[in-house]
C-alpha cells in the first residue's frame, strides 16, 4: 500500500490532461466548424476566425501544465521522489479543479467562440468584443489553474 | 494624446469646377463628407445610382478578369507580399494608364467571356460523357436506338434492372401472360440479349405487329425501361459523334486557356482598372451627398481642425470656392485620435473596443503604459521577447511602405517584445530553462542564468501577490482617469462621490488586510503594517462606505429609493474583489509560458548527449518553441485586451464614437503619388 501514493498522484495528473484536453478538443472543434463555414463565404476572414477558434484551446494547455508539474513533483519526470499515500490523494485532489473546470469551461468557451465567429462574419469590426465574450469564460479556467498550481506547489512543503 | 478637434466645413463652388474640386478633395483626403440637405433653399441631391451601377459592373469585370488570370498563371509573389504595401504610381503613369482604359476594359470583357466559354465547355463535357456512358451497353446493337420494328413486326428496346438470360426472360414473360390472363400471347415474343451485367439486362424484344400493344404492356409490367438516350443512328456511330464533340470542347478549353494566359501582361493594367473604378464609385457616392442648384453646388463635412488651412488654401486659391468652417460640436462628429509614437500603435486596439464618445478623453496613452507592461508580464521570456523585437524591427525596416494598420500592429508588438524581454530577464526565462537544460545535457555543467528578481515557478505565491498588486495599481489608475475626466469637466462633486469614496473604501480595505496577521501569513508576505495603519484604514473604509451609500443613488429624488440605490452601489465592492482577483491570470499565463517551454526542453533532452542527441534536441526545440510562442502570443494578446477592456475601461470608459473616414483615394493596388 505504501506505493499507492504515486498511483493516485499520477491519476490526478492524467485526469487534468485528459479532461481539460477533451474539453479543449470539443471546444476548438466546434469553433472550427463554425469558422470553416465563415471562410467558405469570405476567405479574407480566415485570420480573424482562426484567433477565435483557438481561444478554447488554452484549457488543454493548462491541463498539460498541471499534469507536467505533478509529474515533476512526484518524480515520474526528473529525480525520483517518494510519495506517501496521503500525498498521493492530495495531488489527486489538487488536480481536480483544473480537470473539471477545464472540461466544462472549454466546451462553454467553445460555444461562446462559435457565437463570436458568427458575430465576426456579420460585423468584422466587432472582433475585439467577440474575443472578450469568449475570454470571459476563460477566467474561471484560470482561477482553477491557479488553485491547482498553488496546491501542487504547497503539498511538498506539508511533509505528510 | 487626444481626440483631435474637428471643424464642420461647407464648400460652395461653381458647378463647372465640380470635377476639379472633388478630385482635389479626394487627393487631399481630409474631408469626411456628410449629405447636404437644402431642398428648401433650392438645392437638390442628384441620384447617381445608374452611373454607380455601371462602374460597379466594370470594376467587377476587371476584378473577375484578374481572378481568372490568377488561376491560370498565378502571380509570382514573395512570401512577405502582404507586408509590402501599395505600389507607387506617379501622376504621369496614372495618366498613361488612364488613356488605355477603354481598351483594357474591352480586353477584360473578352477574358471574362473566354472564361465563361471554358465553364460552358466543361459542363458540356460532363453531359456528353454521361450520354456516352448511357450508350455503351448498346454498342452491340446493329440497329439505331429508335428502331421500332419492320412492316410486320414491332421491336422494343430497353433494359431490366436484373440479370436475365434469354430463356429466363421468355419464361418470366409467359408467367406474366398467365397472371394477366392473356395466355394467347405465350411465345409470341422473341428476346435478344444485347448486353448483360450483374444488375442490368439490355434487350431487344420482337413480336408480331398485331399483338404489339398487349405485348408492350406485359413488358412494361415486367419492368422494361426504355433507353435513356435515343438517336436515329447506330449506337457505335453515335458514341463516335459524341466523342468528337468532347474533343472539340476540350480543344476550345485549351485554346481559351492559352488566350487567357497570353493576356498575362495585362495584370497591372487590370489592377489599375479595379483601383480606378473603385475611386470613381467613391466619387459618385460623394456626388450623391452634394447639394446642387443650377450653377452652384455645396459640399459639407468634417475636417480635422489642423488640416483646415491646407484645404482652404488649396481650394480657395487654386480653384476658387467659398469656404466656411466652424468648430464642430455635435453627436455625430467623427473621431480621429492623435498620439505620440509610443501610444499610437494601440489606437487599433482601442478601435476594436470603441472610440471615445462625445466629450470623452482619449484613453490610449494611459492604456499604452499598462498594455506593454501587462503583455510582457504574461509572456515573460527574454528569448521570445528578443525574437519579437527582431522580427518586428526587421519588418518595419525592410518594408517602409507597409499599410498603416499593419505598421501600427508591428510597432505594438515591437514595444510588447521589449517589455517581454525585460520581464524575461527579471524572472530568468530564456526559452524557459533552455540554458540550464543544454548545459546539463551536453556539457554536464550546472550553469544557469539566475533571475534578476525572482523565479515565479519557485515562488508562485510571491508572483501572485505581485500580480494582484499590479491589478490594484491598474484599477486605481482607471479610477484616476475618471477623476481627471470629472475634474476637467468641472464636476467636482461627482469626482468626490464616484472616485474619492471608492479610493477610500477599496484602498482602506487593502491597507486593513495588510495590517492583519492572518492575511499576511496566508499571503506569505515579509512585512506587516502597524496596527495604527489598520485603524486609520478602518476609518477611511467607513467614510468611503457611508459616502457611497449616501451619494450612490443621487440621481433619484425619492429619499428611500436613493438610499436603496446607494446601498446597491456599495454592493459593487464585490466587483472590485473579482476585478483584483482577475489579475491572477498574470501569474497563470506567465507560468504557462515557462512550464510549456520547460516541457519542450525536457522532451528535447530525452535524446541524451552526442551528435544524435543534438539533432533531436534542435528539432524538438525549434518546433516546440515556435508552437509555444504562437500559443502564448495569442494568450497574452487576448488577456491583455481583456484586462484593459473589462477591468480598466470598466472604471471610466464607455466609448461609442464613430471613426473618422475621410473621402480619399481608397485603392487596393496602387497609391497615386502627388507631385
Amino acid at each position: 500500500m505504501e506505493n499507492m501514493g504515486i498511483v493516485f498522484a499520477l491519476l490526478g495528473a492524467a485526469l487534468a490532461a485528459l479532461l481539460a484536453g477533451i474539453g479543449s478538443a470539443v471546444g476548438v472543434g466546434m469553433a472550427g466548424e463554425a469558422a470553416a463555414g465563415v471562410v467558405t463565404e469570405d476567405p479574407q476572414k480566415f485570420g480573424k476566425v482562426l484567433i477565435l477558434q483557438l481561444l478554447p484551446g488554452t484549457q488543454g494547455i493548462y491541463g498539460l501544465l498541471i499534469a507536467f508539474m505533478t509529474l515533476t513533483q512526484i518524480g515520474v519526470l526528473g529525480e525520483p521522489n517518494p510519495v506517501s499515500l496521503t500525498e498521493g490523494f492530495l495531488y489527486l485532489a489538487a488536480c481536480l479543479p483544473m480537470a473539471f473546470v477545464g472540461l466544462w469551461s472549454a466546451i462553454r468557451q467553445g460555444r461562446a467562440a462559435v457565437a463570436g465567429i458568427s458575430l465576426v462574419s456579420k460585423r468584422p469590426d466587432q472582433m475585439g468584443k467577440a474575443i472578450i465574450f469568449a475570454a470571459m469564460v476563460e477566467t474561471y479556467a484560470i482561477l482553477a489553474l491557479l488553485i491547482s498550481i498553488l496546491s501542487i506547489f504547497g503539498i511538498a512543503g506539508l511533509g505528510l | 494624446m487626444a481626440v483631435l478637434p474637428m471643424s464642420k466645413v461647407s464648400i460652395i463652388g461653381l458647378k463647372k469646377d465640380r470635377k476639379k474640386i472633388l478630385e482635389a478633395v479626394q487627393r487631399m483626403g481630409v474631408l469626411e463628407v456628410r449629405a447636404f440637405k437644402g431642398t428648401e433653399m433650392g438645392f437638390e441631391n442628384t441620384d447617381t445610382s445608374v452611373s454607380q451601377a455601371r462602374f460597379s459592373k466594370a470594376c467587377a469585370d476587371a476584378r473577375q478578369a484578374l481572378e481568372f488570370l490568377e488561376s491560370y498563371c498565378p502571380e509570382q509573389k514573395s512570401l512577405f507580399a502582404s507586408f509590402e504595401g501599395l505600389e507607387g504610381l506617379s501622376v504621369r503613369e496614372y495618366e498613361a494608364r488612364l488613356e488605355k482604359r477603354d481598351d483594357i476594359l474591352s480586353k477584360a470583357g473578352e477574358l471574362v467571356k473566354w472564361q465563361k466559354e471554358i465553364a460552358d465547355a466543361q459542363g458540356d463535357i460532363i453531359k456528353l460523357s454521361a450520354s456516352i456512358e448511357g450508350l455503351t451497353p448498346w454498342k452491340a446493337l446493329s440497329v439505331p436506338l429508335n428502331f421500332s420494328g419492320t412492316k410486320r413486326t414491332s421491336a422494343f428496346l430497353g433494359s431490366f434492372p436484373e440479370s436475365y438470360s434469354a430463356e429466363e426472360l421468355e419464361r418470366s414473360f409467359d408467367e406474366c401472360c398467365e397472371k394477366k390472363q392473356t395466355e394467347e400471347l405465350k411465345n409470341a415474343v422473341h428476346f435478344e440479349i444485347i448486353y448483360e451485367s450483374d444488375s442490368q439486362t439490355y434487350i431487344m424484344a420482337l413480336c408480331n405487329k398485331e399483338v404489339s400493344e398487349q405485348a408492350e404492356s406485359i413488358l412494361r409490367y415486367m419492368g422494361l425501361t426504355a433507353p435513356a438516350v435515343s438517336s436515329g443512328v447506330l449506337p457505335t456511330e453515335k458514341i463516335k459523334e459524341l466523342e468528337e464533340q468532347i474533343e472539340k470542347s476540350k480543344k476550345l478549353i485549351e485554346e481559351n486557356q492559352k488566350k487567357i494566359t497570353a493576356y498575362e501582361s495585362l495584370r497591372d493594367d487590370l489592377k489599375f482598372l479595379v483601383d480606378y473604378f473603385t475611386m470613381r464609385i467613391d466619387k459618385y457616392k460623394v456626388i450623391e451627398k452634394v447639394g446642387q442648384s443650377r450653377n452652384v453646388f455645396v459640399l459639407t463635412g468634417y475636417v480635422p481642425k489642423k488640416d483646415i488651412p491646407k484645404l482652404e488654401s488649396e481650394l480657395v486659391e487654386k480653384i476658387g470656392v467659398a469656404f466656411e468652417y466652424e468648430d464642430a460640436d455635435g453627436d455625430d462628429v467623427p473621431v480621429l485620435l492623435k498620439n505620440n509614437g509610443f501610444a499610437a500603435p494601440l489606437e487599433g486596439v482601442l478601435e476594436t473596443f470603441s472610440l471615445p464618445g462625445k466629450g470623452e478623453l482619449d484613453p490610449t496613452a494611459a492604456m499604452a503604459v499598462f498594455y506593454y507592461f501587462l503583455f510582457g508580464l504574461m509572456l515573460s521570456d527574454a528569448a521570445y521577447g528578443i525574437i519579437m523585437v527582431l522580427v518586428c524591427a526587421f519588418a518595419l525596416w525592410k518594408f517602409p511602405k507597409m499599410k498603416r494598420g499593419l505598421r501600427k500592429s508591428m510597432k505594438m508588438y515591437l514595444y510588447c517584445g521589449i517589455s517581454t524581454t525585460f520581464w524575461g530577464v527579471m524572472f530568468g526565462g530564456y526559452f524557459g530553462d533552455a540554458v540550464q537544460v543544454i548545459a546539463k545535457t551536453f556539457f554536464n555543467s550546472d550553469f544557469t542564468i539566475p533571475p534578476l528578481w525572482f523565479s515565479p515557478l519557485d515562488e508562485p505565491m510571491r508572483m501572485l501577490m505581485f500580480s494582484l498588486l499590479v491589478g490594484i495599481v491598474h484599477l486605481f489608475a482607471g479610477l484616476g482617469m475618471k477623476f481627471y475626466a470629472l475634474v476637467k469637466a468641472k464636476e467636482y462633486k461627482d469626482a468626490i462621490y464616484d472616485v474619492v469614496f471608492w479610493y477610500l473604501l477599496v484602498g482602506g480595505a487593502i491597507v486593513f488586510l495588510l495590517s492583519m496577521k492572518m492575511f499576511v501569513d496566508m499571503a506569505s508576505l515579509s512585512f506587516i503594517l502597524p496596527p495604527i495603519a489598520g485603524k486609520i484604514a478602518t476609518v477611511a473604509m467607513i467614510i468611503g462606505a457611508i459616502g457611497i451609500a449616501l451619494t450612490g443613488g443621487r440621481s433619484s429624488k425619492n429619499p428611500f429609493k436613493r438610499l436603496a440605490k446607494g446601498l446597491y452601489e456599495l454592493y459593487n465592492v464585490t466587483g472590485y474583489l473579482s476585478d483584483i482577483l482577475s489579475y491572477s491570470r498574470l501569474l497563470a499565463l506567465g507560468l504557462a509560458t515557462g512550464v510549456i517551454a520547460n516541457v519542450f526542453n525536457k522532451m528535447g533532452s530525452m535524446f541524451g548527449g552526442g551528435v544524435l542527441g543534438v539533432i533531436g534536441f534542435i528539432l524538438v526545440f525549434v518546433i516546440g518553441h515556435t508552437l509555444n510562442i504562437g500559443i502564448n502570443l495569442l494568450g497574452a494578446y487576448v488577456h491583455t485586451n481583456r484586462l484593459q477592456f473589462v477591468e480598466f475601461f470598466g472604471k471610466f470608459y464607455e466609448g461609442g464614437g464613430e471613426k473618422y473616414s475621410p473621402f480619399r483615394a481608397d485603392t487596393g493596388y496602387f497609391e497615386i503619388e502627388s507631385e
